[in-house]
């Protein structure tokens, strides 16, 4: 994004020198609040649209329309929250109206992310020596995506993210209810889906009824 | 209170999202349920292990600077609906 075009350089000097005090504020307010949720974002992107330059616009485009409309954000409640929830509609209107069917992954691409920083990063709780430990960063995130969106969705948005059942279900609009039950659902499908690996390794499951 | 009421009430105590009143009964249940125990540790760890084996990647610098740049400048208009 490199602004070597003079004419253009002009224009947006000068557009910034005519911005009013109020603009200012608000870029400095939304500088604070809402710039450091960026690599969640990103991330979240990317669990969304599996593609990296994807990921990128679907990005953009969240800042671009959370500064816009940053006036109608309600201040003291939780801006991640609230970029969450434009990025899913941006998501929802972009992508998925169009082009890719849902739930259909790159396993391939995610190979390549996971190696690409496989070596950076230790794992730290080594202590549990239980057959979860084998698991691969790669099969996680396989299983995760395996699972039916309603679920993935507020397993990612409560497990990943933090977010709390409330601002969930006004992300998703659904009742805090049917969070729960997403969630307790979820995580046994995930379970079983995460067991399949582990017995691929040769483990047992100690708690076999 | 049975094992099926507290079977939805296992991943809303995981993440700390019960009722006290809720939580009473819960753990009260618990405490005489070797299944519903199980399975509350089950969820738990499942928990854990997302949290400990997805990766979060950071954003690409490119990213970063057109994010900074778009707030500051503020020149652009969005193409939200595209
Ligand atoms: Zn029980």
């Amino acid at each position: 994004m490199d602004k070597t075009d003079p004419t253009r350089q002009t224009k947006t000097r000068t557009k910034k020198e005519s911005l009013s005090r109020e603009e200012r504020q608000k870029q400095l307010e939304f500088q604070n609040e809402a710039v450091g949720h960026l690599n969640a974002l990103y991330n979240y992107a990317l669990h969304l649209t599996m593609n990296p330059s994807d990921a990128e616009d679907l990005v953009q485009e969240t800042y671009l329309k959370a500064y816009r409309f940053f006036n109608s954000f309600e201040r003291g409640t939780n801006c991640k929250a609230w970029l969450f929830k434009i990025l899913k509609n941006n998501y929802i209107n972009r992508f998925r109206k169009n082009s890719k069917e849902p739930g259909k992954v790159d396993y391939d691409l995610i190979k390549d992310f996971y190696h690409s920083i496989k070596d950076t990063r230790s794992d730290t709780s080594e202590a549990e020596s239980d057959y979860f430990h084998s698991l691969l960063h790669e099969e996680v995130y396989q299983a995760l995506h395996s699972l039916p969106e309603e679920f993935r969705e507020v397993i990612q948005l409560c497990d990943i993210e933090g977010f709390t059942y409330e601002e969930i279900a006004n992300m998703v609009e659904s009742p805090i209810g049917t969070v729960r039950s997403r969630l307790y659902r979820g995580r046994k499908l995930l379970r079983n889906q995460l067991e399949g690996y582990a017995k691929k390794y040769g483990f047992n499951n100690d708690n076999d009824q | 209170m049975n094992c099926k009421k507290a079977g939805v009430l296992i991943s809303a105590s995981v993440d700390g999202e019960l009722s006290a009143s809720e939580e009473q009964g819960f753990l009260l249940h618990l405490s005489e349920c070797k299944e519903c125990r199980v399975e509350f540790d089950d969820a738990k760890k499942t928990k854990l292990i997302i949290q400990e084996k997805i990766i979060q990647f950071k954003a690409p610098d490119a990213l970063i600077v057109a994010i900074m740049q778009l707030t500051s400048l503020n020149t652009k208009e969005p193409h939200l609906y595209e």
